[in-house]
């Protein structure tokens, strides 16, 4: 069938066209209260298809060039990747505790076993989502998810934090170099000085934090004198400062590896996408300003926490908008041009398959 | 050539899998629905309304509607949709969307999700904790034991600077509760420690390895019976596996918000995860009296004074002036109600003994 007069889409143009978040707080609550409500009423098996409306809810407001785009997982496929899950935990414990020795096989199987799932639960993850009824896919292999979530992850750790770089760049590249929309591939190669420089302000917030503890510390001295003349205990009279003391380094070194940590992941974030293309020639960009990020997150979660988690569907949609308008993809050439020879290559994908989710990537 | 039909929505139509689609309207006829095409009327898909699919309504977000030869229309025009389904007698929207929109019922829900949280806190959560106390292997507070100790070992508590004879007499009278104790003498292993930040302090593992600091042994200024009253009351922490359960219900908590509300957002999770592991360094009120009266019992079968523990608490309040009700930053908050409960206790043990 010829197409001749397709819906509007923009002329060419080297425009960088944005993403944008078209849901409501208001509409998101009534969702978000609901789903709740029946997770508990069906002991959690709801929450399976909860997830299923939730997503669609934020995938199907997510819009680009006006067209939103699509989640479409069943509740069952998801309760089944759960049940497998929780089943393999199941048996596992009771192995452990009728022959330990057989439980300890079974968790070094889940060594090997967890890249598969994770490789799984991408896969799951873009083969449900579509955009223009053309839908996503994912062909990474298992060696590619054991680097990028067991190597990088464990690498980090071991170093303090130094190789997190180069971990979040093996995760970036195995997703998405292997991300596809329909047949046409994604590419992406995020330079790891980029990831260097974010990482590098992070680096200084913790040691700022630390600075302030060790300056709470210092001006305290004569508590911490107090404690060593008399380790004993410490006089009544010091005991409600010792307290502050403790409260404020607990409030500090939270607060500063909680905005490093955001700081990081909105920096990488804008490298990892300004560096992916499209088919070849079409850019991606992420443009979130750090301190942004941070400030609505750490907003959200002030109101999320003191209205009791009623005001989090707000905080949600608020984070979603913000996200969105701070992504934006640049087409080279005519955008209708683009679209018709995904057309082209026809269904990489069949609509029907039986899928499990394996695990969730929600994560 | 145009269909009869009357008009349903406009929106845009996509031939299977394809991304590119044409502006559309949806007509239903009177063998089912077609979609034709604007402004021309030409006939793009049809099907009788059982053999198409039309996606439950979410919010506010587009409609898809699905035709058996795979192509795709779809539409914002929720209503309309909605107004079409009940036409042809299938509920006009679900149920869940029904309860769903914003309405002042919304405020019914929210008070009956608290109120359903509250039950499950009050009562799943106790019941989910004892499942996994009862199916825990024993090598998992092995494990837990070991490691928790190797990491204050490393971060807080250093060798003890008591001398060996003075650490002897403590263990022998140890020696002779934990023998009487349900595990027996060969559950339990004490240590000795200089406790620095954590200062006069005993704590149990799960496994049943007590640590007791210098500090405490010092604060206690010979009264070794009062120490053994301690660790009798860290021997109940063992026995009635209050760790356990603590980091269960930490753990329950954690798993149960994030499953109920399925997104919190992934900072206010953290937040709940630190919250959750700092309860679980500290035993609730109940866990810490049972503990008490299991050191009378204990304490009183050793033919030791029964109420040694609560010489503790006097100690405690003289020395440290700690004359609070609560005192955060302490795993044993040290009470004048704890003393009391335990002195009220061990007259009762005694009355009904002598009836
Ligand atoms: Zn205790």
């Amino acid at each position: 069938m010829a197409i001749n007069e397709s819906a509007p889409l923009p002329a060419a143009s080297e425009d960088w066209h944005r993403l944008s978040f078209t849901g409501s707080g208001k509409e998101y609550f009534g969702i978000w209260i609901v789903n709740i409500l029946l997770t508990i009423i069906t002991v959690g098996i709801y929450s399976a298809w909860a997830k299923v409306r939730r997503n669609r809810y934020f995938y199907g407001n997510t819009v680009l060039l006006g067209r939103g785009f699509e989640y479409h997982a069943k509740g069952m496929q998801i309760l089944i990747g759960r049940i497998i899950v929780f089943g393999y935990l199941i048996i596992y414990n009771v192995l452990l505790t009728i022959v330990p020795l057989v439980g300890i096989a079974l968790a070094a199987l889940i060594l090997v076993l967890l890249p598969w799932l994770v490789m799984r639960g991408l896969r799951f993850s873009a083969r449900v989502t579509s955009y223009r009824n053309v839908r996503f896919n994912f062909v990474g292999g298992v060696g590619g998810a054991f680097l990028a979530f067991l190597v990088g992850p464990v690498l980090a750790v071991l170093t303090l934090g130094i190789l997190t770089p180069l971990a979040s760049r093996w995760t970036y590249r195995y997703i998405g170099n292997n991300m596809r929309y329909g047949t046409k591939a994604f590419t992406t190669d995020p330079g790891l000085g980029a990831i260097y420089k974010t990482w590098f302000l992070s680096a200084l917030i913790i040691l700022l934090g630390l600075l302030i503890i060790g300056f709470v510390v210092f001006i305290n001295m004569s508590i911490v004198f107090a404690v060593i003349d008399n380790p004993q205990g410490i006089p009544p009279e010091l005991q409600v400062p010792m307290i502050v003391m403790g409260v404020i380094g607990y409030l500090v070194v939270l607060l500063s590896f909680g905005i490093a940590a955001l700081v990081y992941h909105a920096g990488l974030r804008n490298v990892a996408w300004s560096s992916t293309v499209f088919d070849g020639k079409h850019s991606l960009k992420s443009d979130l300003s750090r301190f942004g990020y941070v400030w609505v997150t750490l907003t959200n979660v002030l109101v999320t926490l003191l209205t009791l988690g009623l005001m989090r569907p707000w905080a949600a949609v608020r984070m979603a908008r913000y996200v969105n308008t701070h992504t934006a993809v640049r087409f080279s050439g005519d955008v209708g041009e683009v679209f018709a020879i995904v057309q082209k290559d026809g269904s990489a994908v069949g609509a029907e398959f039986m899928d499990f989710e394996g695990f969730d990537f929600g994560f | 050539m145009a269909s009869d039909g009357q008009i349903v929505a406009s929106g845009e139509w996509h031939p299977a899998n394809s991304s590119l689609s044409v502006v559309a309207r949806l007509t239903e006829t009177s063998t089912g629905l077609a979609v034709e095409r604007v402004p021309s009327g030409e006939i793009l898909a049809s099907g009788g309304l059982a053999g198409v699919q039309i996606s439950p309504r979410v919010g506010s977000i587009p409609r898809r509607i699905d035709f058996a030869d795979g192509s795709l229309f779809e539409t914002t025009d929720n209503d309309a949709i909605d107004r079409l389904l009940a036409r042809s007698g299938r509920r006009a929207t679900g149920l869940v969307h029904k309860l769903e929109r914003f309405h002042p019922r919304l405020i019914v829900l929210v008070v009956a999700t608290f109120l359903m949280a509250g039950l499950v806190y009050r009562y799943a959560l106790p019941v989910l904790v004892e499942v996994a106390v009862a199916v825990t292997p024993p090598v998992v507070p092995k494990i837990m034991s070991v490691s928790t100790l190797e990491t204050m070992d490393r971060t807080m508590l250093s060798p003890s600077r008591l001398d060996a004879g003075k650490q002897r007499e403590i263990s022998a009278g140890f020696a002779k509760i934990a023998a009487l104790s349900t595990r027996g003498a060969a559950g339990y292993s004490l240590n000795f420690r200089a406790g620095g930040a954590i200062g006069p302090n005993a704590f149990a593992l799960p496994d049943g390895t007590l640590v007791l600091t210098d500090e405490l042994v010092e604060l206690a200024d010979g009264d070794d019976e009062m120490i053994i009253g301690v660790l009798a009351h860290e021997i109940g922490h063992v026995e009635l596996e209050h760790s356990l359960r603590q980091i269960y219900r930490a753990a329950g908590m954690a798993g149960l918000i994030m499953m109920i509300a399925g997104d919190v957002g992934s900072s206010v999770e953290d937040l709940l995860v630190q919250g959750g592991g700092l309860l679980a360094l500290s035993y609730s009120r109940s866990a810490e009296e049972a503990a008490d009266r299991h050191s009378v019992e204990l304490m009183s079968k050793a033919g030791f004074d029964a109420t040694a523990i609560a010489r503790f608490f006097v100690l405690l309040e003289n020395k440290l002036g700690d004359r609070s009700g609560t005192n955060m930053l302490s795993t044993h908050p040290g009470t004048p109600e704890r003393r009391k409960a335990i002195l009220d206790y061990e007259s009762a043990l005694r009355a009904k003994r002598q009836n």
